[in-house]
């Protein structure tokens, strides 16, 4: 492929190793995919291993060996880059989730230096998995961003450009400020394929943010690894329903990038969406699929529950107020532990409106900075969420632990809180 | 039976790998979808759930899952239990990141639906250099 006098400047190692692994990384997944020549990027979301994918065990250490090596001599960055939560909050959470002072202490020695090295290399310490709050792009402007999310968020809603990157291609990409020219980078490769509409016998006006889930874990299970333009949604869908409708299908299709018309820049009709080109197929969503989209996620079948995870991805203000509105003026179960997980800028505001004083006068922890979804698969007894992202892993990870589940909307998950059991008919 | 030769798209020219096919239908995904302690396949509602990838040729869809998945594909890799080789339809990129942080060989981009003319048990051989997979019926 085509580099540039710079970019050859850094694939040969005159700016340090580090700089040179990078380029190789990007080359090597440019010239697998065909890329002709690199582009620009204008910002960076990680997803660094040694502060999230579990850092304690033998997989701290290979996290820690795996950063070491890809940051052999890097002192700064090349464009702006946020990052992802960390872990688990070793202060306020880590002990109400079993973990014993031996694994905090352990957790602590590796997340530490790694984030203190992040910090030290320029990355804005955001610990979010909402990086579009903090760093929107524009349309048309080049990022890599590891969150899968933030990887459809800002494809579909702000009409920037990045592939589904992880840990090691995001950061490579930050450390040389480019990224080869493939897949959704190119205009050709971002149209849709497959239709997905709600059937006569559902109401999504009608829908609470775990109904959004639910549409949309049936909306992956028919698109599968084909692009999907979303039609008949309403066009005035709020943050947060938008959240939860992106949220599932991001981790259970392969897909950087789905349409929805009339909210997708790129998404004005739906002919735009599909670039002119007739659909593949065409799926109705019925009541039947957001049924069974519950039925799969649901793995538990005892009434009681331990722990009610809430905040995957991160809790907005909306979320709060519910939670707070059934929850005030009652005492989380004795039986029962409640975390409600946000990042750092709805953490603050939720604290001036008095969302965090009355969660935690009813004895629930409110935190920020960290992931409830890995975190949460490390605990025993029954899980309830009001998040199929996170149900995923709670039930994944293990062939030898059944992790039990629970999954329903925020008014069945804390009521469930204050109960200790929880009503399918709530 | 005639051995069959499929012919797609190399991600990387890792030379000749022999071995047994594991078919997963459904898209598979790495962080939370796979044991990488065992190489299982532990989605819920997964069509291949309870199939092991560990030192065979994974055949499926694509790969899915969060950002993390390519760790999680290091994770395994590293435990000892990652597949020889992966077969897919379409090289999606958190799948194509982990096999090239592990040199793992991968072939994408074949005419045919690779998960309807493999099956599991079939043995094959599979050409990393030129693209090529011989598959050798069970």
């Amino acid at each position: 492929m085509y580099l540039n006098d710079q970019q050859k400047r850094m694939l040969s190692g005159e700016e340090g190793v580090g700089v040179r692994k990078a380029m190789e990384i990007l080359i090597a997944k440019g010239e697998a995919e065909g890329a002709k020549r690199m582009v620009d990027i204008v910002y960076a979301h990680l997803m660094p291993a040694d502060t999230m994918f579990f850092p304690y065990g033998r997989q701290g250490k290979w996290s820690r060996e795996l950063t070491g090596t890809l940051t052999e001599g890097v002192t700064h960055l090349k464009v702006p880059a946020t990052m992802e939560p960390k872990f688990v909050d070793l202060e306020k959470a880590a002990r109400h989730m079993e973990f014993s002072k031996q694994l905090v202490a352990e957790m602590e020695s590796i997340m530490k230096p790694a984030s203190e090295y992040y910090e030290s290399i320029g990355v804005i310490p955001s610990y979010t998995a909402l990086p579009f709050l903090i760093f929107p792009t524009k349309f048309g402007q080049h990022v890599s961003i590891a969150e899968s999310i933030a990887i459809l968020w800002y494809n579909t809603m702000l009409g920037s450009r990045c592939e589904r990157d992880d840990g090691v291609t995001s950061l490579s990409a930050a450390i040389t400020g480019v990224y080869p020219e493939i897949g959704v980078h190119l205009s050709k490769n971002r149209y849709a394929e497959v239709i997905i509409k709600p059937a006569n016998n559902i109401d999504v006006t009608q829908f609470n943010y775990t109904d959004w889930d639910a549409y949309s874990l049936a909306a992956s299970r028919k698109c599968k690894e084909k692009t999907p333009v979303f039609i008949d949604l309403p066009p005035n869908m709020t943050f947060t329903q938008k959240k939860h409708l992106l949220e599932v299908i991001a981790v259970e299709s392969g897909l950087a990038i789905m349409h929805i018309v009339g909210i997708t820049p790129e998404a004005n009709t739906l002919e735009e969406a599909l670039g002119g080109k007739k659909p593949i197929a065409k799926y109705e969503i019925t009541k039947s699929d957001i049924d069974e989209a519950y039925q799969i996620v649901t793995t538990a079948t005892e009434k009681s529950v331990n722990y009610v995870f809430l905040g995957c991805p991160h809790v907005t203000l909306p979320e709060f107020q519910q939670i707070t509105e059934i929850i005030k003026g009652k005492k989380v179960n004795p039986e029962v532990t409640l975390i409600v997980s946000t990042n750092r800028q709805f953490f603050l505001s939720a604290q001036d409106m008095g969302y965090v004083k009355t969660i935690e006068k009813a004895g629930g922890i409110v935190v920020q900075d960290m992931c409830i979804a890995f975190s949460g698969t490390q605990v025993s007894g029954t899980i309830a969420t009001d998040s199929m992202k996170a149900a995923f892993f709670y039930t994944g990870f293990s062939s030898k632990t059944k992790r039990r589940v629970r999954i329903g909307s925020i008014k069945k998950c804390i009521e469930a809180t204050i109960s200790g059991n929880w009503n399918e008919r709530s | 039976m005639k051995n069959r030769q499929i012919q797609g798209r190399t991600i990387k020219k890792l030379g000749i790998i022999e071995g047994e096919a594991v078919v997963s239908r459904d898209l598979i995904a790495f962080w939370g979808g796979t044991d990488w302690e065992t190489g299982e396949i532990v989605e819920i509602d997964h069509q291949a759930r309870g199939k092991n990838v560990s030192g065979k040729i994974l055949v499926c869809p694509a790969g899915k899952g969060g950002a993390g998945d390519t760790f999680g594909y290091f994770y395994l890799y590293k435990s000892g239990k990652s597949p020889k080789a992966i077969i897919c339809n379409k090289a999606q990129g958190t799948t194509l990141a982990g096999a090239l942080l592990t040199n793992t060989p991968m072939l994408c981009d074949f005419e045919e639906n690779v998960i309807d003319v493999i099956k599991d048990g079939d043995q094959l051989t599979v050409d990393s250099d030129k693209g090529i997979v011989t598959i050798k019926k069970k």
